[in-house]
């Protein structure tokens, strides 16, 4: 029997207004939080927040609340 | 109503109703009689500008994290809690000030990156069934038919099928004059037509252009860390929390408890913590404009100590498409022409860029060599040996006549070198055992080879070094013109990364610049790999230490200028920073500064640095001028010329130093 390994997508959110370098380990410990996402890194000089996560878990709308909660407004980066 | 509610969304507006509320406390406490109600507005106040402060400072606290949020809410809570209701007002009041202050400018040094990401389009005309249609500029099939109307944004990386055009690829290259485009050309999304009409077959859409490639690459060069920047990150974390402990301790022994807070509110370690960060942000941003794309901090770092250059001949100091410049009849039976062709329908088989200059010139004198020749061989190191229409001919060098036995050779000799040092690179015909002619083949100096050069020795390069498989005659033609320091012919591609090698043991930090495919090795091998021309090539974007995306070389001096004023920039920052802190801590120590004035002077302090970044945005006195107007070509126009002759203005030859078709 084969088990079907849960399928990770990859999205990239570019976010506003990065000023702390602190605020990068924050975002990241929020998101993570977050049941479904597999790995977040943020990126505090291009202001870029890169999610693994499960599609069919959570949305890419509740990932960007989430980091709406932590401060930052974000969108999906087109490419 | 709805103005309002924007702007007490926006960043002003917390500061400016603490703001508010001090002044109105401070008037009070002027003219009243008791202090109490100016002291309650001067709470007001520290409420209003610290709740959000001490919100972050708590968030931060749940994900285990000490911020620099967390120090000035204790110094302000502290502050309201032993009385000291100004300095609490003035402390987070100037907090939020300087951070509404911070993130306006963060984002004008974020501005270079945020253009190109604003450069890329989003819709796109395709023509599906013979219908133009609008499609999101991400919905066009690879493949597909796109129409670029006069003004529009390309939308696609393509080729010209149709139509012509002059684009403005700016965001790309960094170049400002137009290009024209026809068929056949290559163009790129995000930029734009400023003239005429062209029909485009997709190649590359969305995430796979060259400017989403270079968005891509902008941001990662801006992510990593330069190697000063990760002691920095070790150093601030835990820096932050030993001002903590610090101050308690102190509070605790001197019983000094203003002294406490006053120490947590000085040991911010802002400005240190965004001192290099905000440089490199700058600093690739802007070259990225100017069309250079650096990989990140650490190679800004190194390029700025770069002490070496050596520079591939064919391609980069010459302009990579030799051309047919002299034709020396031998044999007297024959004709220029005669010669000519007889060459051109011998190399028509071969795809060596020396063949094609033959045969370019040929089918410019429109003489006939259509075909293939019956039998080609070629000989490595000396030429090839062709059968065509029956006759056989060979093209070659001295050593080819003399494997294949060619009486009468040392006429073909003298010819092949005095043409060799003219620069030019020699081809012997011979039809049929008997010696036809010499053929001179030049790929021509770049009009700004030189001016590169010597813009190369300004930023601080000690050493120009050309390297080549041509032969050392030619070789040193170029350099007499160019400039350069030093010349190593008659190279392999291995023999280039032993150069590399024995300039880095003694003790250059060497740039290499090549074209990625058979320079690799000496390229991986160097401080820094430059590719130049890069906009054609997906790979040297993503690989290139130094990608310059046009063809233009002066852009290469002001890499490393741009450099070096990068790296002076960061060092400027982190002492700004480091002399605030000192000077603040004997102020504390002497007496005098109090939490507001030192609040007052930090917050200064991480404008300052954001501020002295932000200089880095701006267009520098150039280095590069343009491409000088005098084309360096060496003309010898008849068989009896054996000299150098003085470069003249050839306008019809006039080399375009503008980034244009592969």
């Amino acid at each position: 029997m084969s088990t079907i390994a849960p399928t990770t997508t990859h999205t990239s959110l570019r976010a506003e207004g990065f000023t702390c370098p602190s605020c990068v380990s924050e975002i990241e410990k929020q998101v993570a939080r977050v049941h479904g996402v597999a790995a977040v890194t943020v990126k505090f000089a291009s202001a870029r927040i890169e999610i693994d996560y499960d599609a069919s878990v959570v949305s890419v709308d509740e990932l960007i609340a989430v980091v709406a909660k932590a401060g930052y407004s974000a969108r999906v980066a087109a490419f | 109503m709805n103005a309002i509610r924007t702007w007490m969304k926006s960043r002003w507006a917390i500061p400016a109703a603490s703001g508010a509320l001090i002044i109105a406390a401070l008037v009070i406490l002027q003219v009243g009689t008791t202090d109490i109600f100016g002291n309650i507005l001067m709470v007001a106040a520290a409420i209003v500008a610290g709740t959000h402060i001490v919100i972050t400072a708590a968030r931060a606290l749940w994900a285990r994290v000490i911020g620099i949020d967390l120090l000035v809410a204790v110094a302000a809570i502290g502050a309201v809690v032993i009385g000291q209701y100004w300095e609490a007002a003035a402390v987070t009041f100037l907090f939020a000030i300087g951070h509404a202050l911070e993130t306006a400018t963060l984002n004008k040094t974020r501005s270079a990156l945020a253009e190109l990401v604003a450069v890329a389009p989003d819709v796109a005309i395709a023509l599906r069934d013979g219908e133009q249609m609008e499609v999101a500029a991400s919905a066009v099939i690879l493949g597909e038919t796109v129409l670029i109307k006069n003004g529009a944004k390309v939308p696609v990386d393509g080729e010209v099928i149709g139509g012509a055009g002059a684009l403005d690829e700016a965001s790309i290259t960094g170049e400002s004059m137009p290009v024209e485009k026809v068929t056949g050309d290559r163009v790129f999304a995000g930029t734009v037509a400023r003239s005429g009409f062209l029909q485009v077959r997709a190649t590359g859409v969305g995430a796979d252009t060259t400017l989403a490639r270079i968005i891509h690459r902008v941001e990662d060069a801006q992510d990593a860390k330069a190697k000063t920047q990760v002691f920095m990150d070790r150093f601030s974390a835990w820096y932050t929390p030993a001002i903590l402990v610090l101050a308690v301790v102190v509070g605790l022994l001197t019983q000094d408890i203003v002294l406490a807070l006053t120490l947590l509110v000085i040991g911010c370690p802002g400005a240190l913590v965004i001192s290099i960060p905000v440089s490199i942000v700058a600093g690739i941003g802007r070259a990225a404009k100017d069309g250079i794309l650096i990989k990140g901090g650490e190679f800004l770092e190194t390029s700025a100590k770069i002490t070496a250059i050596a520079v591939d001949k064919t391609g980069t100091l010459t302009i990579g498409r030799p051309k047919v410049t002299d034709v020396v009849v031998l044999n007297p039976a024959l004709t220029r022409k005669d010669v000519l062709s007889w060459a051109g329908r011998a190399e028509a088989g071969s795809d060596h860029p020396l063949s094609r200059a033959i045969l370019d010139a040929a089918r410019n004198e429109s003489l006939d060599v259509a075909g293939l020749p019956e039998s080609t061989e070629p000989v490595p190191g000396k030429g090839i040996v062709v059968t065509t229409q029956g006759h056989r001919v060979l093209i070659g060098n001295p050593a080819l006549l003399a494997q294949y036995k060619i009486s009468d050779a040392d006429a073909a000799t003298r010819a092949a070198t005095a043409l060799a040092e003219a620069g030019r690179t020699p081809m012997i015909v011979v039809l049929d055992d008997t010696v036809a002619g010499v053929i001179g083949v030049a790929d021509e100096v770049r009009a700004d080879a030189a001016q590169m050069v010597s813009d190369l020795h300004a930023a601080g390069v000690k050493r120009v070094i050309m390297l080549t498989g041509d032969a050392e005659l030619v070789a040193n033609a170029v350099a007499a013109v160019t400039g350069v320091d030093e010349v190593r012919a008659s190279l392999l591609p291995e023999d280039k990364l032993d150069v590399v090698t024995a300039l880095q043991a003694e003790g250059y930090i060497v740039a290499m610049v090549g074209d990625g495919v058979n320079d690799a090795p000496a390229l991986a091998t160097a401080n820094i790999g430059v590719a130049m021309g890069a906009a054609g090539s997906a790979v040297a974007v993503e690989t290139a230490d130094i990608a310059l995306m046009g063809d233009n070389l002066l852009k290469l001096p002001e890499a490393i200028s741009l450099a070096r004023r990068t790296v002076n920039n960061m060092r400027q920052n982190i002492a700004i920073a480091l002399i605030t802190v000192t000077l603040l801590l004997l102020g504390v120590l002497m007496g005098g500064v109090t939490m507001s004035i030192g609040m007052l002077v930090h917050e200064a302090s991480v404008l300052i640095v954001i501020v002295n970044a932000m200089r880095l945005l701006r267009r520098h006195g150039s280095v590069s001028s343009g491409p000088a107007a005098t084309n360096t070509t060496m003309p010898a126009t008849r068989s009896t010329d054996h000299g150098l002759t003085p470069a003249n203005a050839r306008p019809d030859q006039a080399a375009s130093a503008t980034g244009g078709t592969p």
